[in-house]
């Protein structure tokens, strides 16, 4: 209730004018019948008590008129000293002549109508001034008329006494009626009050959380109330909605972010490691090169034969890197074909390739048939095939090597595993294993790109399946993968 | 409508006095009047037996009486005008004018009467005094009366106070009869 603008009023003010014109209006039409009626009223029981004045003052003076008595007629006319109104009063004959005459004193002298008839009559001279005129009828007969005077002065004082004590009462009912009137408004206007109060509140401090209280006295506000809850309580859930929406896209926003700056990061140390791994080989294929052209005559041929070993050696290091490379990219961005696979064929025919190549290895090797999967053929080489070279290569110093393939059921998932029994590794550098160009073993131990088991990772990844490996420094690794399942 | 016309020019003439009727003329009007005011005991006459204003001695009213009362009726009587030669003819008159000719046997005239309930009526000075009922008499020039109310009372006749209102004197007293 502190401000309001300046062209609306409160519904309160309002119902207190109405209430005020209604009552007003009521009591004044009430007031002016009620005088209106007490005056009428009043005047026309004066003029009937006149007109029964004049009828006995006639009856009384038959006698005065026949036997032309004026001293009795004229004594009956001053028996109307009595009545206060009565200014004057005669008696007239048939003839028109005045047969005995009253006036009070100061009081103009009555005149009757000309030619009047000897009927009874009232006539208004002004609104308290009146003429009575009653026939003398005796027998049938007329004799003359009887004519009262009157001027009301009491009427006045009456009806002014009327008045004022009539105003008074209606006054006072005026009153009675908006206090009632404002007893009800406050009982109506309060809850709209509280109402508006508790909108203003929620409109200037956004706090959808209060509540209108619930009016018990009005059915209609009563709804209203619930109404205005019910979206309160809309809004309110709303809010909530929006604002988890909000916090989980934010996190979003954030894990994508990490993901990006990861990638990049990894990108980055990745070209770099590229780059670093390409310019070995290459620098010795610059050098042998540069000792080509500028031969020592007092070399032996052997040194000459050995240089151009080693330059074959370096370039096929090359073309392996260069290889696994071509390798990842296609593990990364090669169209996904599934189709069901036998990788115990697989795994038997790189065993026999990896046992041809390398005649002077005695490595045991044992795959257990029937493991099949629903893969991409060309993918999953890569898979089995940088698993089975590792295998075979960290276990070239182990006395009788051992290389296994199998597969084992683990809670609905069919689990692939390379086992071997070779150089191994510590468990608690598994994490960095599957990193691009990360190496666990020095160069000259077991030769090697980094990148074949980062390659088998993103296979595995893009199957939708996981790899893990447990190893143990000198016994051993196992290899685990599994390729997801596309119909579940 | 005689009557009526009668009655307004007696009216009229009275308080103009131009050329006033003559006092027998007007005595003849309250004669007339009279019956008008007062109550007879029941009658044994029949009941469509006329009602009689009777004159007996000289009077010159008996004229304008007769026109008066032509075609009039009092409580449903025809109303008769009488010239009796002698009281003795006043039965069934029920108002007995005696005229100043009647004076000297005046009080023969009420004895022989004085029974019945007969409205005496004269303009003979001390007519009252005498044992009569109503007297016509002249006061400022006006043709008044006075009552004994004691001599119509003895007849059983009632004078209405409407009359008595207008009547010079009422004597309740009663009179010297016998003289």
């Amino acid at each position: 209730m502190t401000r309001r603008p300046t062209r609306t009023r409160s519904i309160a003010a309002r119902l207190s004018v109405m209430n005020l014109l209604v009552s007003g209006i009521a009591l004044l039409l009430a007031y002016v019948s009620f005088v209106a009626y007490d005056l009428v009223n009043t005047r026309q029981a004066a003029v009937d008590s006149l007109t029964a004045e004049a009828q006995i003052i006639g009856a009384n003076s038959v006698t005065a008129i026949l036997y032309d008595d004026q001293a009795v007629a004229q004594s009956t006319l001053s028996a109307l000293s009595g009545t206060s109104d009565v200014t004057g009063a005669a008696i007239y004959t048939t003839s028109g002549h005045a047969f005995a005459q009253y006036l009070r004193e100061g009081a103009a002298p009555l005149q009757p109508p000309p030619n009047s008839a000897p009927v009874a009559a009232t006539s208004w001279r002004s609104g308290l001034d009146v003429l009575i005129a009653s026939p003398i009828v005796f027998q049938g007969k007329h004799l003359g008329i009887v004519y009262i005077q009157a001027h009301f002065t009491n009427l006045r004082l009456q009806a002014r006494r009327f008045a004022l004590i009539t105003a008074a009462i209606l006054l006072l009912c005026l009153l009675i009626g908006l206090l009632v009137g404002n007893v009800f408004r406050r009982l109506l206007s309060q809850p709209i009050i509280s109402l508006a109060r508790t909108s203003r509140l929620i409109s200037r401090y956004k706090d959808y959380s209060l509540r209108f209280e619930p009016s018990a006295s009005y059915s209609e506000l009563e709804s209203l109330t619930d109404a205005f809850n019910e979206m309160l309580a809309e809004i309110q859930q709303r809010d909530a909605a929006l604002e988890q929406g909000r916090t989980e896209l934010e996190h979003r926003v954030e894990d994508r972010t990490a993901q990006l700056v990861a990638a990049n990061r990894e990108l980055e140390s990745f070209s770099y490691t590229v780059a670093h791994d390409l310019r070995g080989p290459l620098e010795i294929i610059t050098n042998i090169c540069y000792l080509l052209q500028n031969p020592d005559a007092n070399d032996p041929p052997e040194v000459n034969e050995g240089m151009l070993i080693r330059l074959t050696s370096s370039v096929s290091n090359m073309s392996s890197i260069i290889d696994d490379l071509l390798n990842l990219s296609r593990a990364t961005s090669a169209g996904l074909h599934r189709k069901q696979l036998d990788l115990s064929n697989l795994a038997c025919t790189l065993l026999e390739d990896l046992t041809a190549a390398h005649p002077e290895r005695d490595v045991k090797t044992s795959v257990q048939l029937g493991c099949h999967a629903n893969a991409d053929k060309g993918l999953i080489q890569i898979v089995l095939q940088n698993l089975l070279r590792n295998a075979w290569k960290f276990t070239s110093r182990t006395q009788s090597a051992q290389i296994e393939f199998g597969c084992i059921r683990q809670e609905a998932e069919q689990v692939f595993f390379v086992r071997d029994n070779g150089a191994g590794f510590d468990q608690h550098m598994a994490s960095r294993l599957f990193k691009p160009f990360e190496r666990l073993h020095a160069e000259s131990d077991f030769s090697g790109t980094g990148i074949g088991l980062a390659t088998v990772q993103r296979v595995i990844d893009r199957h939708g399946g996981r790899i893990w490996a447990h190893g143990e420094v000198a016994k051993g690794a196992t290899f685990y993968f599994t390729l997801g399942n596309p119909t579940s | 409508m005689l009557t009526l016309c009668t009655l307004a020019l007696l009216c009229n003439a009275i308080p103009a006095q131009a050329a006033p009727l003559s006092s027998s003329d007007v005595e003849a009007a309250y004669l007339y009047n009279f019956g008008k005011f007062i109550e007879w005991p029941a009658s044994p006459d029949p009941a469509n037996a006329p009602f009689s204003i009777c004159v007996v001695g000289k009077d010159d009213f008996a004229a304008t009486l007769d026109s008066l009362v032509h075609n009039d009726t009092i409580n449903g009587r025809a109303i008769v005008a009488r010239q009796l030669a002698s009281i003795e003819d006043a039965n069934g008159c029920q108002i007995l004018f005696l005229g100043t000719s009647e004076q000297p046997r005046l009080a023969r005239d009420l004895d022989a009467i004085k029974e019945r309930s007969i409205l005496t009526v004269s303009t003979i000075p001390g007519f009252v005094d005498r044992g009569g009922m109503i007297q016509f008499l002249i006061r400022d020039s006006r043709v008044r009366f006075s009552v004994n109310l004691a001599s119509a009372t003895r007849a059983h006749l009632a004078l209405s106070s409407e009359l008595l209102k207008v009547a010079v004197s009422v004597n309740s007293k009663p009179s010297r009869e016998g003289q």
